[in-house]
């Protein structure tokens, strides 16, 4: 054993070129495969981060303006959506509406002894933040069910405003009081968010404030019972009929209301995920078929060029099996060292994916049992690109292998 | 006659070889020789009359289509690679012409590698090669790479291969065919050396009449066959051509 490495090290290293070449080729689609598969994972582990922080089973509807005619309406009518939507809506699709919330947009400034900014405040129900990524509680709590029936006059700030509300750095916020159109408000939550620096205010409250409280940005539709495309499709359908007979306007007309489906899109992105995950396997495998076809031809060429050589060796008594030995086992030497480089360089470059600031990828890094599966691949392929043209060096005569060159 | 079965070394029946190329080409037509154990002997014969066919044969690098070849006694037909392999391991030494060194490895190396074969560990191995380069008079040239050597000087790194497996019988094509007459006349002295102090049986294909000269019988093949009626032996020792 320790023989023939003796050996195989000298024959390396005496063909420091080929050897460099062979195993640029392996390391080359090791380092791809693995970076693939490592920006994949990272892309997939994010998304599915993203899903699960908001509730997917939801669909919105805008305000919209008709563009068809339609039962004596003319179009270019503003369609608004209205406080007794949100009753209808659940009314008339009770099999697939779990309950229906709204924001009312105001804006103003507010401002506290310290301070005085503009902002949007936004009226919302107790469930924002769990509606698409709105934000993370950092201090205090969010809007109640109590605030929402007692039209309490209480805020959530973004901790950029508490920040500037209540210097230093917004210590004491919560507890504070801001005032917006001569009302005092009572600050008891701030949050963080890459995305949002609304006010939140209750619902019930922003009601109040607002000239005509009949009419809200939007609607929140909370899903249940939805498990299919065809199932989130039936619940937007309901949806839209209903509305298109509360406001008479033609259900096929897609601009009088804008209707997002969040649902059916999280399944499609669900899609994409699994779609991206196969693109990449491909792909990589695909990048180490290249890798393992360059090795093959090199040991071809290899076991060509030495064909004297082998003439040579047979000459003096070497036999078949420890031939072939030698060969395969340089192959596989090779093809493993530099497997073993591409891995650590993959893996270091993966790694630096997961240090690069923003969304895109989330831990990007490839399993180590993976890692052991290509190195399998590896050692096989190598074994193999150097079994095949060494069986056939061998098959010819020593007499004729002794006249090449 | 079974006596001298024994004291056979080598021994070939109505051999034949062809080469199927383009055109098939009848190289050796029926040959028929006997080297005895302990002898040394020359083949001489014009370019193409067949030599080197015959003694690759003799060396089992090559195979016949016909007739009988015994090696000590073993008939040597239809090997298998293994086989073949362990006789040209442990009974045959080969010297090229060209030497036939592996470049990337130095003297010491070269002489080793038949032991490597044989699962001899590398201290032992060099130990032996230096023992062997340094009967061949150029233990100082040990880590030289081939490249690096005089042509005297490889083939005497080629004969030391040839013996360091210690073999019944050292098979020569031409080995003083790319040296000098000095060199020549060196080489040649060691084969004589090897022949006389240790008893190997040598074949010698040359085509130098002052090499075959120095063995104890010359045998001339001539389109093929061996021809009847040789040189006597130089040292008077008896001829052994058989003529059936
Ligand atoms: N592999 C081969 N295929 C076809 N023909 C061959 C082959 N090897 C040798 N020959 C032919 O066989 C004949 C004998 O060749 P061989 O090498 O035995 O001659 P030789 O006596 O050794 O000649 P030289 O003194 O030039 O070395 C030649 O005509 C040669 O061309
Ligand atoms: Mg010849």
């Amino acid at each position: 054993m320790l023989n023939s490495f003796h050996e195989i090290a000298q024959t390396l290293s005496h063909n420091k070129l080929r050897t460099f070449l062979t195993g640029i080729a392996v390391t080359w689609g090791v380092f791809m495969l693995i970076v693939l598969l490592g920006a994949a994972r990272g892309v997939t582990n994010s998304f599915e981060r993203n899903m699960a922080k908001s509730s997917m089973a939801r669909i919105v509807v805008w305000s919209g303006r008709t563009s068809i005619p339609y039962k004596g309406n003319r179009e270019g009518r503003a369609v608004y959506m209205s406080q007794k939507d949100l009753k209808i809506i659940p009314e008339e699709n009770a099999r697939y509406v779990d309950d229906v919330t709204s924001r009312l947009a105001l804006s103003g400034t507010v401002s506290t002894s310290a301070m005085s900014v503009r902002a949007d405040l936004t009226g919302v129900y107790p469930n924002e933040l769990q509606l698409g990524n709105r934000g993370n509680l950092i201090e205090g709590r969010f809007i109640n069910q109590r605030d929402m029936r007692d039209k309490s006059k209480v805020m959530v700030l973004p901790q950029e405003f508490a920040k500037q509300l209540f210097p230093p750095e917004g210590k004491k916020s919560v507890g504070g009081r801001v005032s917006n159109s001569g009302l005092s408000f009572l600050v008891v939550g701030v949050y963080e968010s890459e995305w949002h620096r609304d006010i939140y205010i209750p619902f019930s409250t922003a009601r109040t404030m607002v000239e005509d409280p009949n009419i809200l940005n939007n609607i929140n539709v909370n899903l249940r019972n939805v498990k299919t495309e065809q199932d989130g499709t039936a619940a937007e359908e309901g949806i839209r009929s209903t509305l298109s007979r509360a406001h008479g306007f033609d259900p096929k007309d897609d601009n009088a209301i804008y209707i997002a489906n969040y649902f059916n899109n999280s399944l499609t992105a669900g899609k994409a995920m699994g779609i991206l995950d196969t693109a990449v396997w491909a792909l990589g495998i695909l990048t180490l078929l290249t890798g393992i076809v360059g090795i093959s031809n090199i040991m071809f060429v290899t076991v060509r060029e030495r064909t004297h050589e082998i003439g040579i060796r047979r000459a003096i008594g070497a036999k078949p099996r420890q031939i072939l030995w030698q060969v395969v086992t340089e192959s596989v030497v090779i093809t493993v060292l530099f497997g073993y480089i591409g891995i650590v360089l993959g893996m270091a470059v993966t790694q630096l994916f997961a240090n690069v600031e923003g969304n895109l990828f989330l831990n990007p890094t490839v399993s180590l049992s993976i890692a052991l599966e290509v190195t399998g691949v590896l050692v096989l392929s190598g074994a193999l690109a150097g079994l095949f043209p060494a069986l056939k060096a061998l098959k010819i005569k020593p007499v004729e292998a002794l006249m090449e060159e | 006659m079974t006596a001298e079965n024994q004291e056979s070394m080598i021994r070939l029946r109505d051999v034949n070889k062809t080469y199927f190329g383009a055109v098939p080409l009848h190289v050796l037509k029926g040959i028929n020789l006997d080297v005895r154990k302990g002898e040394l002997v020359s083949i001489m014969g014009a370019s193409g009359s067949g030599k080197s066919t015959l003694l690759n044969i003799l060396g089992i690098l090559d195979n016949y289509d016909s007739g009988e070849y015994y090696l000590d006694g073993n008939l040597i037909r239809n090997l298998s690679e293994n086989k073949a392999a362990d006789y040209r391991n442990h009974m045959i030494g080969f010297v090229f012409q060209s030497f036939n060194l592996i470049s990337y490895k130095n003297a010491m190396e070269n002489v080793a590698l038949p032991l490597f074969y044989r699962g001899i560990g590398r201290r032992k191995r060099n130990r032996l090669a230096m023992e062997q380069l340094e009967r061949m008079g150029i233990a100082d040239r040990a880590l030289h790479l081939p490249g690096e050597m005089s042509g005297g000087q490889k083939q005497r790194v080629a004969i030391a291969r040839a013996m360091i497996t210690n073999p019944s019988i050292i098979l020569a094509d031409e080995p003083t065919g790319a040296l000098d007459s000095k060199t020549s006349k060196d080489v040649i002295e060691l084969f004589r050396d090897l022949n006389k102090r240790e008893g190997k049986t040598i074949v010698i294909v040359t085509h130098d009449p002052g090499v075959a000269a120095q063995t104890d019988r010359m045998i001339r093949i001539s389109d093929g066959v061996i021809i009847p009626g040789n040189l006597p032996p130089a040292d008077g020792g008896e001829s052994r051509i058989c003529q059936c």
